[in-house]
């Protein structure tokens, strides 16, 4: 009996954790981020380096995760960085551009991805959207203000690409669910359709994505670091228990305990990008 | 006596069956070839040269042949359409050119040179025959090496040091022709342009603007070879206004082709070497740089003995497509949809907006699934022309429009420069290869992991070798190891990659078992499911720390390596224009020496001597474009040739299993009715399409795999009334006076199998007519669409379907600089108009409950075990 209660502790305890930081720690988390990007794109704009593309003013490609634009929604009151990248690592930071696509407020169709659920939520009062609401986009060439067309589910159809040098589509992806408790069941993705006529000139385009980051996408890439993450994690309860051989617990706890909140936020990163991209 | 008597007449009769053989035959080859036949013209003449033989002590010699020149087609010609022109008798060639095309031609001893000329053939002179370089009009050497001064045909005023030109002309000469130096004699052939202007041809800046040597358009003259046995052939590139305005043909500019034998100029005196002298190269050899004998080249086919040995073979030119915009009556009728009808459209649409009983016919390209959206949520399109049936249409009427298909074109040329192929086998699985960009290709792409050990193209594939034996030798490039396809969705990509689903071995290679001799599939590619309307381009990977600086910076920018080779276009007619002019749509990144900046640019044009490139095409273009088409494995070890023929075999298995399943419904409603109290209803023709389905095909020995019905669907309620009416006359005028094969106005082109009355499209005509008189009423839907399963729809296929469309065709392939074929139709907006996929995810909805659940559920068990734990220890 006693076994069973301490493996129903810690299996208790690994999900308290994991919910904690989806949707608590994972906020604050996600609040840093956005704090460093905006300051990082302000300061781009003001040096007129901010990428107008999937490649930056030297010719490189862009790193994931690097803020491209930045998306106001005032019916929502939301303010957002957008980052490059739509892979769920890339999506802990905020709304992602889908890099195969036009970056945010240029011409063409351009996807931007963000969480519906975890990690601050961003995009989780999206499907409240309706015709008619204005987003504006400020990327590395200017301001473009979109309008909302409609809220887009499975099996309605695509509205046609846009046509003219400067007409534009922004489609805007998130995860959501419905019925009981649906704000903590992100299962189907759901769209926002915005249409604009004065979009700015459309950069280089990633040829291909990866499917982490297509649309509920996940990236198996983050094995290798979650494993050496656990094993440094096992090494530490082995070293505790040795500890508490010689040293008094208080002590012992008193180094251990932030060592272990470390590894455990950062193991949950590295599950959260095995995970789909939009939850 | 009796005896002989009847041994006579035994004769006679014999002869007569060999006199109808004779006549009959060569109408059986043109069924064969399924060109429209009677628009052939065949031409005889004997053709003499007379020279002096330096190896006999200047001895007079001569040399007669008697040639023959026939060309398939030459009436109602449409812009870039090929004519097959082949000969007999001719001398044999020497010096074989690797490319026979423009001045690259032209130092070769005895070919045939083909020029197209404005002017019927009495108007014709070299003054108005087109070429691409000034070096093919002007002759510019020594005064000893000019051999045309020695012609024993020429006029004596041709004889002098400069030639070709009116006193006037000669004095108005711009400084860059150069006449005044007295040592070298000149022969000038200028060119006279349609509107009249006068280009000198001495310098390439004497020359019409169209006349860009290579850059843009290749050149269409061509100076093709002899083979040993006299015989050869060619084929012959025509261009209209449109390509060529200097040239100018069209359907009020006649215009002939010239066919010139070159015989070796007539020599006027005996002492003149070079006039004289001995060919360099034996008849079949290559030319390698030792330089022909100048009175064997078609340098100076200007030159009397030449130009009056020339077969002109008179040509005229269709109605262009321009014509309805020019001078229609009546706003355009919007019909959209599949490019398979293009062909047809070229010949259809005058026949409609001309005639002022009729309508402004326009026939514009979309995708099929798209046309059919645009067509039911009233975008614009009046009726759609698709090949598939399409889903959510209640209410729509089906009527079969021409029967038709895709097939798969190949430019090869046999090793060793020894002509062109013109047969080839390809099976689903050789097609799945070179879809799933598995041969990696001559270079870069060897690197790709996992396909390191596949042959590189499909040339060392042992799978073709056997196939199609004496293939192997060439120098295989990039195109060699890809199928030039369709970026966008089409209902033709559908059926191609049913026919690869409905083959076990083509499936099996995708899913990743090597074939037979090791080969595997691109890892990217692997477990695709198939059928899909858009081939994806899923293979991610480039090359890095290679050699080439260019490719390194395209490996920073992480540009994908194999999806360059595959390069797939936007419309079938940009993939006939890339196999006509042999130019592989295959992008390669290469340091600008001009910009010193590295560029992505299409590869070279192919040299016509080694070819190999292959692409998917729609049956009329191949028709038109004379391309030539491989024979596609039917039932296992049956190749099958996109003749008409295989294509109502195709029809006829389709209708067999349509019927069958048709009887099927009927009779599960006849019961319902039954039971229900009520009369049977009376079985009424179906107006929905007729399932082409290619595991049927599988089984067939004769049906062509590629066959495909294009229907027009419109609705059957809700339409005004005159866009009914015109609907349901287009409906009635294109499965009749449309059937009709020929190359006029308003006929059925090659590449078409007619709908008839009888015979195996009796059902497709029955629909026809049905689905016009439905569509013509505008009353409320009383047949009711039959329940039977439809056409299995393309599914969009695991992760490459990212519900949002692509903002751009994957890997966006510039569009080609060569202005491509005109054609009636217009290439629209070709996003394809589909509907949001249903992205889901169990573990993205499911999670976080489980973890909720789980979490109080283990909470409340410890809870409970350490109450229970601290009970026990406090008793």
């Amino acid at each position: 009996m006693a076994i069973a209660s301490t493996t129903a502790a810690l299996i208790a305890l690994v999900c308290v954790w994991a919910l904690l930081q989806m949707l608590v720690l994972g906020t604050l988390a996600q609040q840093r981020d956005q704090h460093l990007r905006y300051a990082e794109f302000r300061s781009e704009l003001a040096q007129a380096t901010a990428p107008t593309g999937e490649l930056d003013y030297r010719g490189r490609p862009i790193a994931p995760g690097s803020p491209v634009a930045l998306l106001s929604i005032p019916r929502l009151g939301l303010q957002q960085v957008v980052v490059d990248g739509t892979a769920s690592g890339d999506l802990m930071a905020g709304p992602g551009h889908l890099r195969s696509t036009p970056m945010p407020g240029q011409a063409g169709v351009s996807v931007v991805m963000g969480r519906g659920s975890t990690y601050g939520a961003p995009f989780r009062r999206l499907a409240t959207l309706s015709a008619g609401d204005r987003i504006t986009v400020q990327n590395a060439t200017g301001k473009v203000s979109y309008t909302v067309q409609d809220v887009r589910r499975a099996g309605d159809p695509i509205p046609p690409a846009p046509s003219g040098a400067t007409a534009g589509r922004l489609t805007l992806v998130t995860a959501q669910g419905s019925g009981f408790i649906g704000a903590v069941r992100p299962g189907s993705a759901v769209y926002v359709d915005a249409t604009t006529q004065q979009a700015t000139p459309a950069g280089v385009v990633a040829a291909a994505v990866p499917s982490s980051e297509q649309v509920m996408g996940r990236d198996s890439g983050a094995l290798p670091l979650l494993v050496l993450l656990l094993a440094v994690l096992a090494g530490l309860v082995l070293a505790v228990s040795v500890a508490r051989r010689h040293v008094r617990a208080v002590l012992v706890w008193t180094c251990a305990t932030p060592v272990a909140i470390a590894l455990a936020w950062a193991v949950t990163d590295q599950v959260m990008r095995l995970l789909p991209n939009l939850m | 006596m009796s005896r002989l008597l009847r041994v006579s007449a035994l004769l006679s009769v014999l002869a007569w069956v060999a006199a109808a053989v004779v006549v009959l035959l060569p109408s059986g080859q043109a069924a064969a070839t399924d060109a429209p036949s009677g628009d052939g013209l065949s031409l005889t003449k004997t053709l003499t040269r007379h020279w002096f033989d330096p190896d006999h002590g200047g001895a007079p010699e001569s040399d007669s042949r008697t040639v023959t020149v026939s060309v398939d087609r030459h009436t109602n010609l449409q812009a870039r359409e090929r004519i097959h022109v082949s000969w007999t008798g001719a001398h044999p060639t020497g010096g074989r050119a690797a490319n026979p095309l423009g001045g690259a031609g032209f130092d070769q001893e005895y070919p045939v040179l083909i020029l197209e000329c404005r002017g019927t053939p009495d108007q014709v002179t070299p003054r108005t025959c087109w070429t691409s370089s000034a070096a093919e009009r002007t002759s510019k050497v020594s005064n000893s090496q000019a051999v045309w001064r020695s012609d024993a045909e020429a006029d004596p005023a041709d004889t002098g040091r400069v030639s070709g030109l009116s006193d006037d002309e000669i004095v108005t000469l711009p400084s860059y022709c150069d006449t005044t130096v007295s040592t070298q004699s000149f022969h000038i052939t200028p060119f006279v342009a349609a509107n009249g202007k006068f280009y000198d041809g001495c310098d390439s800046q004497g020359m019409p603007p169209e006349a860009t040597g290579t850059d843009v358009d290749p050149p269409n003259e061509i100076a093709a070879f002899t083979d040993l046995n006299g015989t050869g052939s060619a084929n012959v590139e025509v261009r209209t206004a449109t390509e060529n305005e200097s040239l100018g043909c069209s359907s009020t500019v006649a215009c002939t082709l010239e066919v010139i034998p070159i015989m070796g100029l007539s020599c006027a005196s005996a002492t003149d070497p070079f006039c004289n002298a001995d060919p360099t190269y034996f008849a079949g050899q290559s030319y390698d740089g030792d330089g022909a004998a100048p009175a064997l080249t078609p340098h100076f086919w200007w030159s009397a003995s030449n130009w009056d040995n020339r077969f002109a073979i008179p040509l005229t030119f269709a109605t262009p497509p321009s014509v309805c915009t020019l001078s229609a009556v009546g706003a355009p009728v919007p019909f959209y949809g599949s490019e398979l009808l293009s062909q047809a459209a070229l010949q259809w649409t005058p026949a409609y907006c001309l005639d002022k009983d009729r309508f402004n016919w326009q026939d514009n390209i979309q995708p099929d699934d798209a046309a059919f959206t645009n067509m039911t949520s009233g975008g614009g399109a009046v009726a759609a022309e698709v090949s598939v049936r399409e889903p959510d249409d209640e209410g729509i009427a089906y009527a079969p429009t021409a029967v038709t298909g895709w097939g798969i074109a190949f430019d090869i040329d046999r090793p060793y420069n020894q002509g062109e192929q013109t047969s080839l086998k390809l099976n689903a699985r050789l097609l799945a290869k070179l879809l799933t960009e598995s041969y990696p290709g001559p270079s870069y792409g060897q690197q790709r992991p996992g396909l390191e050990h596949n042959p590189t193209t499909l040339l060392a594939d042992p799978e073709f070798q056997q196939l199609n034996p004496g293939l192997s030798g060439q120098v295989a490039t990039e195109a060699a190891a890809t199928l030039l396809n369709l970026s966008i969705s089409s209902g033709v990509v559908t059926q191609l990659t049913s026919y690869l689903a409905a083959d076990p071995d083509a499936m099996s290679f995708i899913d990743g078992k090597p074939d037979p001799w090791g080969m595997v599939v691109n890892p990217a590619y692997k477990g695709l499911k198939l059928p899909v309307s858009t081939w994806p381009l899923l293979d991610t990977w480039y090359p890095s720390h290679t050699a080439d600086t260019c490719l390194n910076q395209a490996a920073e920018s992480q540009v994908p390596y194999l999806p360059r080779v595959a390069s797939p276009v936007s419309s079938f007619r940009l993939i006939a224009t890339a196999m006509l002019l042999n130019w592989p749509e295959v992008q390669q990144v290469s340091l600008d020496a001009g910009t010193n900046q590295c560029t992505t640019a299409r590869t070279p044009v192919e040299g016509l001597g080694s070819r190999f490139m292959l692409g998917v095409v729609t049956l009329g273009d191949a028709q038109r474009y004379g391309l030539n088409l491989a024979a596609l494995q039917a039932a296992p070890g049956h190749y099958v040739s996109p003749t008409n023929d295989a294509m109502a075999s195709a029809i006829k298995i389709a209708t067999t299993a349509d019927q069958k399943a048709q009887k099927k419904a009927q009779k599960k409603a006849q019961k319902a009715q039954k039971k229900a109290g009520k009369k049977a209803a009376k079985a009424a023709v179906p107006l929905t399409p007729i399932a082409v389905d290619e595991k049927d095909l599988r089984a067939s020995t004769t049906a062509y795999p590629g066959t495909m019905v294009v229907y027009t669907a419109a609705k059957t309620t809700g339409l005004p009334k005159r866009t009914a009416q015109e609907v349901a006359q287009f409906i009635r005028v294109s499965s009749t006076e449309g059937q009709v094969p020929g190359r006029g106005n308003g006929r059925l082109p090659g590449g078409y199998l007619p709908i008839t009355k009888t015979g195996v499209t009796a059902r497709l005509y029955a629909q026809a007519q049905a689905a016009a008189k439905v569509i013509a009423a505008q009353k409320a839907p009383t047949t009711p669409t039959p329940s039977s399963t439809p056409t299995p729809k393309a599914k969009p296929t695991g992760s490459a379907s990212v519900a949002p469309p692509p903002a751009t065709p994957p890997a966006a392939a510039p569009t080609p600089v060569a202005t491509a074929a005109p054609s009636a139709t217009t290439v629209t907006d070709a996003a394809p108009m589909v509907r949001t996929a249903a992205v889901t995810s169990g573990l993205g909805g499911g999670l976080l409950p489980v973890l909720i659940v789980v979490g109080l559920l283990c909470g409340a068990i410890t809870l409970g075990g350490r109450v229970w734990l601290f009970l026990r220890g406090a008793r």
